[in-house]
């Protein structure tokens, strides 16, 4: 009880303020009074915040050195040396660069120099509110970084992202624009960006495909929140009844749709586990490219899956039905919305021709036919269908008329089925082992007792002779004649002892 | 699609699909064509349902990806989406099958009706080693074919024979295609920036895009 009690006191000078300035202080406050709290909460969002302005400066720096580069170039283009003026021109830039943090922020009023109409009247366009600010989040950040690092090499670089940049931020006025304006608009900017790319570069379809993709990953990840499935469309409620379609579904098997996949191989089964895994990771990428990334491998591995378990490179035939089955399977998240968002936001080039548009293409199938599918597409009765459907019956176990048909069920429950059988088996082994072993244990237990009492009696037999060692000869050799003979009709069964010791007879 | 382009360096892409019911060789025509390989166990590609082949024709570089697509009946409802924003079409059937034959007819129909004239098609009759068992006459085939305005081809996957010539001459016609687009672009003047949303869009008026025209209207 003493102790208890000791343990709950608290000296006076506990709660007190840790700073020490005589007031009492509070845990919630890392045991700081609130006087005190505040001034230390304040130093540390003072911090923060000059932190988060030395990034933006940071990053406002190395796009005036962007621009600064690529500007030399438009102004002299005829310019043979152009990195003669790269002093000078930066120089230039450093008088000229007023309040650059805030200018990151807010895509300033100052008109650049730059005599690109696109841009300038993005850039005159009426201030934005803090809104723009608001989600430069830290991917943000990080994108924009990336993005600046990618370009510098570029000698059009500044120009780039320069619009980029602009057209990005032009798109928070057009929230109110229906999601296929707004896409509309974006591909718009893709097309024209990249057939300036393709006039500057002359042909080199391949460098201009590599800073399309970077431009899609800097202008996605800032726009991602705002474009992804929008409220202005029903990308969610499609969501939904897609989620509640595959769930009722839950009982198509492979044999229905006829997938040339077999289960019980491992490496296929682990590979069936990757594409699953992979389908369902599309959702947290943000970039429309790299959601596109994870059906492709969502693909190769269907393919080792098919291949390992047919032998021979996997067709379309093969393919479709398993990607179907992977889906049903996995039911991704957010799966109608993220089809609707690659299609909109995606490079077209990328989502067209190219081996990843294909994989898509795929994926947008495989969504088609499991909304129409029905008892035709599985080769089932009408009946059956509805009576899967409902929940009344599951061809895992048919219903009670259907006990003699043969009813494809699914290679898991027969794998169950089959352990159980295992289980069972061994179940019987193990008890049979213990009977056995019961048995032992009795006859182990008998075998003590019989020796012992064999000891006994050999004991009892042998006492007389040792107590009287010097005993008449005679008389002697009666009673152990007859002893012996008594001890070996005890052990008749036992042949294997030694013959009782004969009594010898010393005359003298 | 913008398969076209300014420049005379340019290089085409082209998308072609495979059309045709199951069992009637698709997988085999396009892996003869791509890997030159039949029914081999040395089969390097993890799949054959999605390959691509470069060549080089009268100096011009040419891309061509080849979309296989499922053959079964009940993915048949699936086919708009696969063949949009195609260049060229291969229709192929089983000579030794009238069934596939009617299934192609059925395929010419619905691209006809869906991508008009855009789409180079070609009607392929696989499997002529087996010619004793054949079941769809030539001349019905290739009447049939010049009906509709399209190349008709024997080949055999097995014995390769046909494959290249067919593919040769759908990449010839594709180019074609795409030099008389561009013609047609020139003259224009307006760019139909939306092409690449093909048949989802159904009327969008394509209006003269300035450069950077969207960036102005924030």
């Amino acid at each position: 009880m003493m102790s208890q009690r000791r343990g709950i006191h608290v000296d006076q000078s506990e709660l007190l303020c840790t700073k020490g300035c005589g007031f009492y202080g509070n845990n919630a406050w890392q045991g700081l009074c609130s006087k005190c709290w505040r001034e230390e909460n304040q130093k540390e969002k003072q911090k923060q915040i000059q932190d988060d302005w030395a990034l933006a400066e940071r990053l406002q720096k190395e796009e005036e050195e962007a621009y600064a580069n690529r500007h030399q170039k438009s102004q002299a283009p005829t310019n043979a040396t152009p990195f003669s003026k790269f002093e000078e021109r930066k120089s230039k830039e450093k008088s000229s660069k007023v309040n650059t943090v805030t200018k990151f922020f807010i895509p300033s009023s100052k008109t650049p120099q730059k005599k690109d109409a696109a841009s300038l009247d993005s850039q005159s366009s009426p201030s934005p509110s803090s809104s723009v600010s608001r989600h430069s989040s830290v991917d943000s950040d990080q994108a924009t970084k990336e993005f600046i690092d990618f370009l510098r090499p570029l000698k059009s670089g500044r120009e780039i992202f320069k619009q980029c940049r602009a057209f990005t931020e032009s798109m928070v006025y057009k929230r109110d624009m229906g999601a296929d304006e707004l896409s509309e608009c974006v591909q718009d900017f893709y097309q024209n960006l990249s057939d300036r790319l393709h006039t500057q570069f002359k042909g080199s379809s391949d460098h201009v495909e590599s800073i399309m993709d970077e431009v899609e990953k800097y202008m996605m990840t800032r726009l991602y929140k705002e474009v992804f499935c929008p409220e202005s469309t029903d990308d969610e409620k499609k969501d939904l009844a897609t989620q509640k379609r595959i769930r009722a579904l839950h009982w198509v098997t492979i044999e229905m749709l006829c997938v040339p996949v077999d289960e019980e191989i491992p490496e296929v089964s682990d590979s069936v586990v990757k594409a699953i895994t992979d389908v369902i990771e599309m959702d947290s990428k943000r970039v429309p490219k790299d959601k596109l990334s994870c059906i492709t491998r969502c693909s190769k591995h269907i393919f080792n899956a098919i291949k390992v378990s047919k032998k021979e490179a996997a067709s379309a035939d093969d393919f479709l039905p398993t990607l179907i089955y992977i889906v049903l399977k996995a039911n991704p998240p957010r799966l109608q919305s993220n089809i609707q968002y690659i299609t909109r936001y995606c490079n077209p080039s990328r989502l067209m021709t190219g081996e990843d548009g294909y994989y898509f293409t795929n994926l947008c199938c495989a969504v088609a036919f499991i909304e129409k599918l029905d008892a035709q597409s599985l080769n089932l009765s009408t009946e059956e269908f509805d009576l899967y459907m409902s929940g009344q019956a599951s061809p895992h176990w048919p219903p009670a008329t259907g006990a003699s048909s043969i009813s494809p069920s699914s290679t898991t429950l027969s794998q169950v089925h089959k352990r159980l059988d295992l289980l069972t088996g061994l179940g019987q082994r193990q008890e049979r082992v213990m009977e056995k072993a019961r048995q032992l244990e009795n006859d182990l237990i008998d075998w003590t007792d019989e020796v012992e009492q064999k000891v006994q009696s050999v004991l009892e037999s042998f006492s007389p002779e040792s107590q009287t060692p010097a005993a008449a000869t005679a008389t002697v050799g009666e009673t152990t004649s007859a002893a012996s003979s008594a001890i070996d009709s005890d052990n008749v069964e036992n042949e294997l002892l030694p013959p009782p010791l004969q009594p010898q007879v010393f005359a003298g | 699609m913008a398969a076209g382009g300014a420049g005379s360096n340019k290089t085409y892409s082209f998308k072609v699909v495979l059309l045709g019911e199951g069992c009637v060789g698709k997988t085999s025509l396009v892996l003869r064509y791509c890997e030159n390989k039949f029914n081999d166990k040395h089969i390097t590609t993890l799949q054959a349902s999605f390959l691509t082949k470069k060549l080089n024709i009268a100096g011009k570089r040419v891309n061509l990806a080849i979309w296989d697509t499922a053959g079964q009946e009940r993915f048949h409802a699936l086919g708009p989406i696969y063949y949009r924003d195609s260049n060229g079409a291969v229709l192929v059937y089983d000579i030794t099958d009238e069934d596939s034959f009617q299934k192609v007819k059925n395929w010419v129909k619905e691209l006809r009706k869906m991508l008009g004239n855009e789409i180079c098609l070609c009607i392929v009759g696989n499997k002529i080693d087996l010619d004793k068992d054949r079941h769809v006459s030539v001349d019905e085939a290739e009447r049939y074919a010049e009906s509709v305005g399209a190349k008709h081809y024997h080949t055999s996957a097995k014995l390769n024979k046909g494959i290249e010539e067919l593919f040769l001459d759908l990449c010839k016609r594709m180019m074609e295609n795409a030099q008389a687009d561009e013609r047609l672009k020139g003259n224009g003047s307006s760019q139909s920036a939306s092409s690449w949303r093909g048949v989802q869009i159904v009327d969008d008026d394509p209006q003269a895009t300035p450069a950077g025209g969207c960036c102005s209207s924030g």
